[in-house]
């Protein structure tokens, strides 16, 4: 037996007991709007472990992956809406049989996708993928078809999806099966062969990779996670409209990868949580008496003006700034409190023009705001990913708490 | 018995004849090396031979196969590898993946397998590694199997590129301008290796070089280019004396 | 079955209205051209999809509709009292917009690009995204919005519809339509007089019904003579503003045109898009070129905004950028991004495209046609149009 059997065998007792105890404690414990949330953060990180597969590992430059994970959704909203009823599979055995049909849809459409990826390049294959994202949300939105009955399907309305099917520790499950294929992947000679094609496709078809079978598998199976999400999202949510799936939300997938650093999958699961449950803290936040919270107008421009000026200073302590690291780290501290302080200061002293103060604005309305603005500011100020090069694994875990002794440098 | 035959293999890019009915015969276990000044078409024909390029006409026969225009990884697969001029590592792939990619083309588990983490696979991943470090310790690069191999250094990284080939398995070995940029001491190393690889791991070497020294006291036969044709074969003291090869290199030391 | 379908379809269209379709098809393609040239620009330089043009050209919608304000087209002025608008009213509104456009496409530049000059590609493209999110969401918070606003009408002063008969009739076609018009002014005449005569209008006598009857037949015929007649010449109906457009963006295109071959600015910029590290070690500064990459770039997609917002009346908000700017990327694209003439060609293809899928009465679907057509191009030129495919050397 291989040695690495038995912690095969436990990660995936781990991992179905976490997901048990995870759909216990939601249940237990969370409001339904609360555990719709958790849905929600699963489905962002299967779309972003899946998107990494095939931008982070296979280098195809693809921008258009909320196309599939419209597919899969309306994969299952069509195929309750006509044949539920009929069907011998009820509940949890409809969602799984719907799981695998909308995973194998969207692994089709990306075979569609990634066959011009054979013969474009970079932007061109980036802009094919946002087409085809694009297309697919149009050609959703004309289609409504009117049953006999005289009832509407689909449309730029949306359909309704029944039954709703909404458990949180099988969406987690999935997620988990994402990062488990990817990681396999990434651990096999296979996924080196996916990382030599991004590296140099010519050198790579040179060593023997069949280039072509490679990218387009790394397109289905990335699509394919993508479409089982859209089937979780249109069970769970229960309703399913093109709106759900604008170009945005590729964007935001599309960033949750960037973020990650090269260790790839660790910083895409943990990079998807940020991204998700940023902005919707922002939404949820309220005034000590309930209201909507508000900033006035000499508030918010204290603080953009504080903002900017400490992304310039911690720019210039990256970049500029030769001294000792210590200096450096001390730089960094202070100019946060610095940048609370001058926050404080200037909204005070705006607060005194009253053009300023008089304007206010909602919180929930700045989230998105802020969402851009953050995401140019990493971009600023760290290019290569927030994670850097930590990846977990069972060793790094085990290191960390320091029950094992570092492994020996190697060489 | 010939390994590779070119047989009058011919390209065009729009009105230029980058390589003109060019022939040539490499047999089992033979040196050969392939000159010419710059722009003689030599890469060009190196291009033909790996299926970069398909020619506009002429055949090119390997095991007696014509495999004039087959896909590139197909034709690796039948036992033809190259390394490449400008070197073309996978600069963010450690020296040790980069050669695990190469004997990749020899696993036995498949793409499904790899998925679901199959014991077989993660085995066979296994024994690709130990593999493609059998090659890197042949080529002298035992330690520096786990650097990025972007930043090694020059030499290193002409010689990873030799390993990565040999890891596919080939029976017929294309090295271009391995010695470019290297100094004597290295030239002299590597001279060394390329024997090595003929006599121990039995493999046919094709070379370009442009270094007529390197080339003269390392192979055993030499086909001369000039503007895609070719003006000179035979060995070393033939091709040096030939007034044509002479001519072609006018101004520099033959 | 499905040829029938074919004849069914090919019957429902109206070709007498096609030339006109295409006519205004390549109107609203100059505009996608105007927007996809700064695209071009931008990516030829940087090799970078500013993701943000569209944005610019929101922001340049907006500045056009300010002026317009200024000069007392508000929309809470009654109708009676709003002013003449003149060429003069246009020129300022566009240089507006184009100075606006310009300066932030300089300052996003400067800020969010620059920094990110020797990243890896992706991160400036995040960078770029970020950008575009934030004008968005941040003039949703302090653009005017709520309702939309649309630009006047009144701003523009070409309002009539010019009308060129291409192929006329034949000429027994045209008297028919005379003869069956006076039949019909005859007839109308006659039953006008009877109806006097009548007691009740709304029950004739026998001889009011047949003149009746007698009026609906003549004019009956007039409208067939005149479907006949139509359908045998070929009119052109385009508006007067849209015409204005094409003929300011020609004039824009051309002085890009000279611009960019014929002084040592456009020479640099030629040489920086061949080779970015080349031009630099050239002497040539790059960041100059840059700088005025994107004001160029900008202007233009300012003043195209400008055009749509005044003569096309489309209303105004944060996002009206996201679908032009879509597209406009795309037309670049098609026409190989990078090569200026191709953005042109690019734009006017789409223009026509979109026109016709309307016209052919499939206008949900318009919006997914530039993507079709770009994808079926990039398939046979993976290049673009225009643009060189050249293989990697090895």
């Amino acid at each position: 037996m291989h040695k690495a059997v038995p912690i095969r065998a436990a990660s995936i007792v781990l991992g179905l007991l976490g997901c048990w105890g995870l759909d216990l404690l939601c249940r237990a414990f969370l409001r339904d709007s609360e555990q719709r949330l958790v849905v929600l953060a699963g489905l962002y990180v299967t779309l972003a472990v899946s998107l990494n597969l095939i931008n982070g590992i296979a280098g195809q430059f693809s921008i258009g992956h909320a196309a599939f994970y419209q597919i899969g959704a309306y994969t299952a909203g069509y195929l309750a809406f006509f044949f539920y009823l009929q069907s011998p599979l009820q509940g949890v055995g409809w969602l799984l049989a719907m799981l695998a049909l909308g995973m194998a849809t969207a692994a089709l459409a990306g075979l569609v996708v990634g066959l011009p990826s054979l013969r474009l390049r970079g932007d061109y294959l980036a802009i094919v993928t946002l087409g085809f994202g694009e297309i697919i949300r149009i050609v959703v939105q004309a289609i409504d078809l009117t049953t006999p009955a005289g009832e509407q399907v689909g449309g730029a309305l949306g359909m309704s999806v029944e039954p709703r099917i909404r458990i949180v520790g099988l969406v987690w499950l999935f997620a988990l099966a994402a990062i488990a294929v990817s990681r396999n992947l990434c651990k096999s000679s296979h996924g080196l062969a996916l990382l030599s094609i991004r590296e140099d496709e010519i050198a790579s078809a040179a060593m023997g990779v069949q280039v072509a079978k490679m990218k387009v598998a790394a397109f289905m199976i990335g699509s394919a996670f993508a479409g089982g999400a859209g089937v979780l999202l249109a069970h769970s949510e229960s309703f399913i409209s093109p709106s759900m799936f604008p170009m945005d939300l590729s964007f935001i997938v599309l960033t949750m990868v960037v973020l990650r650093g090269s260790g790839a999958i660790t910083g895409s699961v943990v990079a998807a949580l940020t991204l998700f449950y940023v902005p919707e803290y922002l939404r949820g936040l309220k005034a000590a008496d309930g209201t909507a919270l508000t900033v006035t107008g000499a508030t918010l421009v204290g603080w953009i003006l504080a903002v900017i000026a400490a992304v310039v200073a911690v720019r210039w302590i990256a970049y500029q700034y030769r001294g000792p690291r210590k200096t450096r780290l001390a730089g960094y501290a202070a100019t946060f409190f610095g940048a609370l302080l001058v926050g404080r200061a200037l909204g005070w002293a705006f607060s005194f023009f009253p053009a300023l103060s008089g304007a206010s604005y909602e919180v929930q309305k700045l989230r998105m705001v802020i969402f851009a603005a953050s995401l140019i500011i990493i971009m600023l100020l760290r290019p290569e990913g927030v994670l850097g090069r930590h990846e977990f694994s069972w060793d790094w875990l085990a290191r960390a708490l320091r029950i094992r002794r570092p492994r020996e440098a190697v060489g | 018995m010939s390994l590779l035959r070119l047989e009058k293999a011919t390209i065009r890019f729009g009105g230029l004849v980058a390589v003109n009915e060019v022939s040539f015969d490499i047999r089992k276990g033979e040196l050969f090396g392939l000159i010419g000044p710059n722009g003689a078409g030599k890469t060009t024909c190196f291009n033909l031979v790996t299926g970069m390029y398909k020619p506009t006409s002429g055949r090119i026969l390997f095991e007696d196969r014509d495999i004039a225009g087959l896909p590139v990884a197909r034709i690796v697969r039948l036992g033809i590898a190259r390394t490449f001029q400008n070197i073309r590592l996978f600069g963010s792939l450690s020296a040790l993946d980069n050669v695990v990619v190469a004997a990749h083309l020899h696993r036995r588990a498949n793409l499904i397998d790899a998925l679901l983490g199959d014991p077989r696979s993660m085995a066979d991943t296994e024994r690709l590694r130990e593999e493609a470090m059998g090659y890197l310790r042949a080529l002298d690069l035992g330690d520096v199997a786990h650097a990025q191999s972007r930043d090694l250094p020059y030499g290193k990284q002409r010689r990873l590129e030799i390993a990565r080939a040999l890891a596919t398995q080939p029976k017929l070995l294309l090295l271009d301008e391995p010695a470019a940029g290297m100094n004597p001491a290295e030239k002299e190393d590597l001279a060394d290796t390329v024997r090595r690889l003929r006599d121990e791991f039995g493999k046919t070497l094709l070379l370009i070089e442009h270094d007529m020294r390197f080339v003269m006291g390392l192979c055993e036969r030499i086909v001369v280019l000039d503007h895609g044709e070719k003006i000179s074969e035979g060995p070393p003291e033939h091709v040096r004396n030939d007034p044509k090869v002479i001519e072609a290199y006018l101004g520099e030391a033959v | 079955m499905a040829h029938a379908a074919g004849l069914s379809l090919l019957a429902s269209l109206d070709f007498g209205t096609l030339p006109s379709q295409v006519v205004n098809g390549v109107l609203n393609g100059a505009i996608y051209a105007l927007i996809a040239l700064g695209y071009t620009m931008v990516y030829g330089v940087l090799r970078l999809i500013n993701f943000a043009h569209g944005e610019v050209y929101m922001l340049g919608a907006y500045t056009a509709l300010f002026v317009s304000w200024a000069y007392g087209f508000r929309p809470d002025v009654p109708p009676d009292q709003l002013p003449e608008s003149t060429l003069l009213t246009l020129l300022v509104m566009m240089l507006a917009s184009m100075a606006v456009c310009a300066g932030v496409g300089v300052v996003i530049e400067r800020f969010a690009y620059r920094p990110m000059r020797n990243q890896a590609r992706i991160s400036s493209l995040i960078t770029a995204i970020g950008v575009s999110l934030l004008l968005q969401y941040g003039g949703g918070l302090f653009l005017p919005q709520n309702p939309p606003p649309t630009m006047n009408e009144r701003v523009n002063p070409y309002r009539q519809t010019l009308e060129l008969t291409l192929v006329r009739a034949p000429q027994e076609l045209t008297t028919a339509v005379e003869n069956a018009r006076q039949l019909a002014q005859r007839s109308e005449a006659a039953f006008q007089e009877r109806l006097k005569l009548e007691k009740d209008r709304f029950n004739l006598s026998p001889e009011g019904e047949r003149l009746r009857d007698a009026k609906f037949e003549a004019e009956r015929q007039l409208r067939e003579a005149e479907s006949r007649r139509n359908t045998a010449q070929v009119t052109v109906r385009v508006g007067a503003g849209r015409l204005a457009i094409l003929v300011a963006s020609l004039a824009l295109m051309f002085l890009l045109r000279q611009l960019v071959l014929f002084t040592p600015t456009g020479r640099a910029m030629r040489a920086v898009s061949q080779d970015f590290d080349s031009a630099a070690l050239m002497g040539v500064n790059v960041d100059r070129i840059v700088t005025i990459t994107f004001v160029i770039g900008s202007a233009l997609a300012g003043a195209g905004a400008m055009m749509t917002a005044t003569f096309l009346g489309t209303s105004i908000s944060p996002y009206y950028g996201v679908l032009p700017g879509v597209k406009a990327f795309v037309a670049a694209v098609l026409g190989g991004i990078g090569n200026i003439p191709g953005a042109v060609l690019g734009g006017i293809l789409m223009g026509v495209a979109e026109t016709l899928v309307i016209w052919a009465g499939y206008s949900q679907f318009a919006d997914a046609v530039a993507f079709v057509v770009l994808i079926v191009v990039l398939l046979f030129r993976p290049g673009g149009l225009l643009g060189s495919s050249a293989v990697e050397k090895v």
